[in-house]
C-alpha cells in the first residue's frame, strides 16, 4: 500500500514539474477537496489551497450539469490563475502572457 | 447613478446574453437569461468575496482585475467597480485547439 502511494506521489510530482517546463506557466498546484495541498510549485504554495479549492466548489453551483466541469480564472496584472476540477482534485496553474 | 447609467455598458458587450449587477444590499439591475436570478447573484458575490483572498507572495495589487467562469457552452465575466459587482454572461465561441 505504501508503495502503491508513493508511486502515485511520485507521479503527481512528476506532473508538477512537466507543468513547469511550459515558459509561460510560473505556478501550480493541486488540492484536495478540502484544500490540502497535495503538491506545489513556483508561485503557488500551501497557503493558496483553501481559496482554490472553495473557488472550484463555489463555480460548481453555476451548472445543473454534473458533468460540465468550470474553469475559474483570475485575471490580473500578475498574470492569469487558471482553477479546475477534476473529480476530486483541484488543479491551479499560474500563467503570465508569453 | 441611475440604473440606466450603470447598464448602458453591459448593453453593448458583443454575444451577452444577460447580466448582473450587484451590491452587498442585493442585485440593483439584471437582464437577459440572468433576470432576477438571485441563485447566480449569491454565488458570484460569494466567488467574488473568495476570490479577493487569494494573494501571491510579495504582490500588493488587488488579487483580480477580472474574474471568469468558463462553462462548456457560456462564459461568466466577472468585475467589480466602486462597491458594485457586475457579472455578464456570453456565449463561449471556445475555438477548438488546432493540432498541427
Amino acid at each position: 500500500m505504501k508503495l502503491i502511494y508513493q508511486m502515485l506521489i511520485a507521479t503527481l510530482e512528476q506532473h508538477l514539474d512537466d507543468t513547469m517546463k511550459n515558459p509561460a506557466v510560473v505556478g501550480v498546484l493541486c488540492t484536495d477537496q478540502q484544500g490540502h495541498n497535495l503538491g506545489c510549485r513556483g508561485s503557488l504554495s500551501d497557503e493558496h489551497g483553501g481559496v482554490v479549492s472553495v473557488l472550484a466548489k463555489q463555480a460548481a453551483a453555476l451548472t445543473r450539469d454534473p458533468t460540465d466541469s468550470p474553469t475559474v480564472c483570475l485575471e490580473s496584472e500578475s498574470g492569469n490563475i487558471l482553477v479546475r476540477s477534476h473529480g476530486t482534485i483541484t488543479v491551479a496553474v499560474h500563467k503570465i502572457a508569453s | 447613478m441611475t440604473t440606466a447609467a450603470l447598464t448602458a455598458g453591459l448593453e453593448r458587450i458583443p454575444d451577452q446574453l444577460g447580466y448582473l449587477v450587484i451590491s452587498e444590499d442585493g442585485v440593483l439591475a439584471s437582464a437577459g437569461e440572468l433576470e432576477n436570478d438571485e441563485h447566480t447573484a449569491g454565488v458570484m458575490m460569494q466567488m467574488v468575496r473568495t476570490a479577493s483572498r487569494f494573494r501571491l507572495a510579495g504582490s500588493v495589487e488587488p488579487p483580480f482585475k477580472r474574474m471568469s467562469v468558463i462553462l462548456e457552452d457560456f462564459v461568466y465575466t466577472v468585475t467589480v467597480s466602486g462597491q458594485k459587482v457586475f457579472v455578464v454572461k456570453r456565449q463561449n465561441n471556445q475555438q477548438e485547439p488546432i493540432s498541427v
